[in-house]
């Protein structure tokens, strides 16, 4: 149906993904960096403006305060139309910086003295812009006009503002450089360590099946709130995994056990017989195995009724159970047959005693649950290891031979 | 000796601190225009006197004693000034002159009025002491192309006259 081709893609993709990837800290870091510059030039720019902007202001006050001094020092020699005393009545005004030219004009407008600062405009083109006019201020002597002083800045102020201004842009780059190195560091401590906590613990769930592992509060609310779901996530996952395991167990069990009696099956007796073989013959030791058969079983199943045979089956094997010390092992094999593991052997037990013990244990007579009594009796066989067998099969038909040996013998 | 020393530098040194020719007013070359600058530099010396106890605007008197030798008309520009023509006998008697202008007189003359207004608040100028040795507060000269004064600091500093120092200092030169 479908002629796209879906697989090819996949590969081509996989190197770009991994190449475009980069850590949160870089990230962050770009991104400070980023709002900061942003910041710092932005703010630099406004204290720029509004640097200039008064800067210029001061500036026109004072060539406005300058031309005032000049009005004043230069009155008189306007008054005695002196060239020589005006340009002494202005000479305090040539010792301040950022004047470029001084004019006094006498009542008709003809200049009486000028002066132009030796030192070169470092940028005229900021002075035309900024000073186009000349600060004029009228002097006057008894109420009327005598004569004009006229001041022209130049543009040093401000060039020595610019570049005072440019240096300390300078540096607010470089502490921005290095705040924002500090600030990624602090984000690296304060966002990145949380997530790799939550990453290290999914990891290890995943890896390890540890879904005991939990994420620790991190005291940022979004973090937390992701914590708080992978928690709820583990529970459940745990939830799940206890109910498999127990259901595991469960099925376990009832593969290996007779589901009448409780007792083992066959496939557990095997098992067990096995395990009890291979340790006995490493560490050298006997044990014995009892092969136990109920007596006409058939026919209290056939007098009684099979809830009868039942209970007697459960009540043998509750009783052959109580038989037993501490390290031996009873299973039931089949209809009425049940194996009992004696190990390990003392040693001044012998075979009959063994059967004995367990003939006695079973001779009371059972309740039925009609209200009637049963006299069970079993046959037993004993077969020990290694004097009768090797291994389980040679065991087992050992005592299962001397079972119908004693069955044989008790019929008649 | 040492005392002899600077007894012969003070000589030297106390005429040359006190009277100094410096103003240098630029003149139309021509007899109105000379007498118009010179009107203009007498008034704008009395413009910058200032009397004890004096309101703005206060008319001057001012007593032409003897003979002047730039201008016959005298007749300060600026403030309001009246000029009387008098004898030195009538200036020291009348005892009414805020302004005495000497011209060319005898030298008892002069030194009576001198020796009158020390201590007194009169303006004393002189168009005929190009050196201003002679004891006039101020000294106009027009000897040259340029119409200058000089000022006499001693005889302004005896008097409890007081004069604008921006103009004492153009007075007094460099």
């Amino acid at each position: 149906m479908t002629e796209r081709p879906v697989e090819p893609p996949a590969p081509e993709r996989m190197p770009e993904r991994m190449g475009a990837r980069t850590t949160l800290q870089k990230l962050l870091s770009r991104f400070h960096f980023g709002i900061t510059l942003f910041a710092v030039a932005l703010s630099g720019l406004t204290i720029l403006l509004a640097g200039v902007t008064a800067l210029l202001g001061s500036a026109d006050r004072n060539l406005e305060l300058a031309a005032q001094l000049g009005a004043y020092g230069a009155e008189p020699a306007l008054v005695f139309n002196d060239p020589h005393a005006a340009r002494e009545g202005i000479a305090p005004l040539t010792r301040i910086p950022g004047i470029a030219r001084l004019r006094v004009l006498d009542d008709r407008g003809k200049p009486l003295t000028e002066w132009a600062s030796p030192t070169k405009d470092p940028i005229p083109l900021l002075t035309g812009i900024f000073f186009p006019k000349p600060a004029s201020v009228p002097v006057r002597r008894n109420g009327s006009v005598i004569g004009t002083i006229e001041v022209w800045g130049d543009s040093s102020t401000l060039t020595d503002y610019v570049r005072i201004g440019l240096l300390a842009g300078l540096v607010c780059l470089l502490i921005t450089a290095l705040g924002t190195i500090f600030l990624a560091r602090r984000f690296e401590y304060e966002l990145v360590k949380p997530l790799n906590e939550i990453a290290t613990v999914a990891h290890d769930v995943r890896l390890h099946r540890r879904f005991d592992k939990r994420v620790t509060p991190l005291g940022i609310a979004e973090l937390d709130r992701l914590g708080g779901d992978i928690n709820a996530l583990l529970d459940e996952l745990q939830g799940w995994q206890g109910t498999m395991e127990s259901e595991n167990a469960i099925l376990a069990h009832r593969a290996s056990h007779d589901t009448l009696t409780a007792m083992p099956n066959r496939a557990a007796f095997d098992e067990q017989l096995a395990l009890r073989i291979q340790s006995a013959q490493s560490r050298n030791e006997r044990f014995a195995l009892l092969f136990i058969d109920a007596d006409n079983f058939k026919a209290a199943n056939d007098n009684f009724g099979h809830a009868a045979g039942d209970s007697v089956l459960v009540a043998l094997s509750e009783r052959i159970k109580e038989t037993l010390r501490k390290g031996d092992f009873a299973a039931r094999i089949g209809g009425d047959e049940f194996v009992v593991i004696i190990d390990p052997l003392g040693e001044d037990a012998g075979t009959d005693s063994l059967a004995n013990r367990v003939r006695t244990g079973v001779a009371l007579p059972i309740a039925l649950p009609g209200g009637d009594s049963y006299s069970v009796s079993i046959s037993v066989g004993v077969a020990v290891y290694p004097d009768d067998g090797a291994d389980a099969t040679a065991l087992l038909t050992a005592a299962d031979a001397a079972m119908y040996a004693n069955k044989l013998a008790n019929r008649s | 000796m040492l005392a002899s020393l600077f007894l012969i530098g003070a000589l030297f040194t106390a005429p040359q601190m006190s009277v100094q020719a410096a103003s240098q007013a630029t003149v139309e070359d021509s007899a109105d225009g000379r007498a118009r600058a010179f009107n203009r530099m007498l008034g704008g010396i009395i413009s910058y006197a200032r009397w004890p106890g004096e309101r703005k605007n206060t008319a001057r008197t001012m007593c032409v004693v003897g003979t002047p030798q730039m201008t016959n008309r005298i007749a300060p520009a600026g403030p309001i000034v009246t000029v009387h023509r008098m004898t030195a006998l009538g200036v020291t008697d009348d005892g009414g002159c805020d302004i005495i202008f000497l011209g060319r007189m005898p030298i008892a003359d002069r030194q009576r009025l001198i020796g009158w207004v020390r201590s007194r608040p009169v303006l004393t100028v002189t168009d005929d002491d190009a050196a201003c040795t002679h004891g006039a507060m101020f000294c106009l000269d027009g000897r040259r192309t340029s119409l200058s004064f000089s000022v006499n600091l001693d005889s302004i500093g005896r008097g409890p006259l007081r004069i604008d120092p921006r103009v004492l200092k153009i007075g007094g030169g460099e």
